[in-house]
């Protein structure tokens, strides 16, 4: 338990006491994993607790860390063919390292978050209120997540200013298939008008082509 | 299995730039096993067609599809060489370069290589999306896609390493500090000891894609290889039509092959239509 906060505090702080290796690498993943179900579980409590309610909380936490490893998984294999086209498989682990502690980062700043959100669904009933505060929290994540970033990959760019290409790359990438992730993944509040489900039935779909038919029935 | 291991360590030394050092390019030609390798990339060609064939597989429970694109994304690079490369070394010889038939060879498999693996590298996507989209436009659309990311970063390895031939051959003396000697390719079964050795002995480290300066490749030699990457591109893009369907679209049934009719780049202009105007 300990050692978690701590681990939490090394990555929020940057510091690089944690070790090098490869056990680096899976403690992160720890890190993500258990902050991650911190979030998902207070997101998915706006049902309540009793009955079906809990359910969806179990769902959410499962999704929430999933939802960020999944996306990692997927992008990994091109980042790492094109960081060898660019010359850059010696630093390939330690960004590999620098992408997983943003990561890690956002998930801690996620559950540190998630009070918040509690406090929200306390107060407020309007499902799509709820939707759009978490919405808000994620985006707070992410932006507060890339000082972390730039702080680990500032020894990268130093050594080679390629790699702030490769960097906003991996960013195009990630979020492109992590909003797709996020739209197949749904729900994570759990409509409360709906039954609750692991997957909902209507939920298989482009996220994209469901933003451009909105877009384009908006502008006709 | 040992042997397709090595092979795959061959295909990484591609991707590193270490099969392309100006000191391992002595003998102008590239070192590596084209066999060996030629067998990754039909492996990893494959892969991507799985990917592909997911779609029809989800939309229409059609397993035959993913076969079938297995098949035909190999076949798909196979035969655009075949068509193309014939022409190419008659116009080559013609200028005056000193390629051979085995060197140029060994160059279109690397440049293979690096397209192939940044389009499997790509195909864990591809196949998420496959899995979830149900618009069969857009699956087309991203797939056109990731064929030219892989493509043009296929090409400009060809022209690097075009260059690089170039420097070796006239002997330009390398600015930057190789270590490597040269190395016998039976002793790449060992892979992994390699890979450690190297990375002590080797400071600076040179990607594939990075211009290096010296004796600039002949004007001419330059132009049909230019002209050439043109035409390349051109048969493989129509040739993927020729071969299609590759995603396989929902509401038509399985085939092989469909029948002879319009071309690519008509077709692409009618995906974006129907993406965008939906």
């Amino acid at each position: 338990m300990r050692s978690v906060l701590i681990k939490a505090d090394d990555v929020l702080r940057r510091r690089r006491t944690t070790p090098t290796d490869g056990r680096a690498i899976w403690s992160l993943i720890g890190l993500i994993a258990i902050y991650g179900i911190l979030y998902g579980a207070a997101m998915g409590s706006f049902g309540g607790l009793r009955g079906s309610g809990a359910l969806q909380i179990v769902y959410s936490a499962i999704k929430v860390p999933f939802l960020l490893q999944a996306t990692f998984a997927l992008s990994l294999p091109s980042f790492y063919v094109v960081n060898s086209l660019m010359g850059l498989r010696r630093d390939f682990s330690e960004a590999v390292r620098a992408l997983m502690a943003t990561q890690a980062g956002l998930s801690v700043i996620l559950a540190s978050l998630a009070p918040l959100t509690l406090f929200w669904y306390a107060s407020m009933d309007c499902y799509s209120d709820a939707v759009l505060f978490n919405a808000m929290m994620f985006t707070i994540a992410s932006i507060s997540a890339q000082w972390i970033l730039r702080d680990y990959y500032q020894p990268l760019i130093r050594r080679n200013p390629r790699h702030r290409w490769m960097l906003r790359t991996w960013l195009i990438v990630y979020a492109f298939v992590g909003i797709q992730m996020g739209w197949i993944l749904r729900p994570f509040i759990g409509d409360p008008s709906s039954p609750v489900q692991f997957f909902r039935e209507d939920s298989w779909g482009n996220a994209y082509m469901v933003v451009g038919r909105m877009l384009w029935r908006a502008i006709n | 299995m040992q042997r397709l291991f090595g092979w795959f360590v061959e295909l990484d030394r591609i991707l590193k730039g270490e099969a392309t050092r100006i000191a391992d390019l002595r003998n102008a030609s590239i070192q590596l096993p084209v066999r060996g390798v030629s067998f990754v990339l039909i492996l990893l060609g494959m892969l991507y067609g799985v990917c592909m064939g997911c779609y029809a597989l989800i939309n229409q429970g059609n397993n035959m599809q993913m076969l079938a694109s297995a098949v035909k994304v190999p076949a798909l690079f196979f035969l655009t060489l075949v068509v193309t490369l014939p022409s190419l070394y008659v116009f080559n010889a013609l200028v005056g370069s000193r390629l051979t038939v085995g060197s140029l060879v060994r160059l279109f498999v690397a440049t293979l290589g690096v397209n192939l693996a940044v389009l499997s590298s790509l195909g864990p996507i591809v196949a998420f999306f496959s899995v979830n989209t149900t618009t069969y436009s857009f699956m087309v659309l991203l797939n056109v896609i990731v064929f030219a990311i892989a493509g043009v970063l296929g090409l400009s390895f060809l022209l690097q390493t075009l260059q690089r031939l170039h420097i070796a051959r006239y002997g330009h003396p390398p600015q930057f500090p190789t270590t490597h000697a040269p190395r016998a390719i039976e002793s790449l079964d060992a892979g992994e000891e390699i890979i450690q050795a190297e990375s002590i002995e080797t400071p600076a480290e040179l990607g594939p894609l990075e211009a290096i300066e010296g004796r600039a490749l002949g004007r001419r030699i330059k132009a049909v290889f230019t002209i050439w990457m043109l035409v390349f591109g051109l048969v493989g893009a129509q040739m993927s039509w020729i071969l299609r369907p590759f995603v396989g679209a929902p509401d038509s049934p399985f085939q092989w092959f469909r029948p002879r009719g319009s071309n690519f780049f008509e077709a692409v202009v009618h995906v974006l239509r129907s993406v965008f105007s939906l």
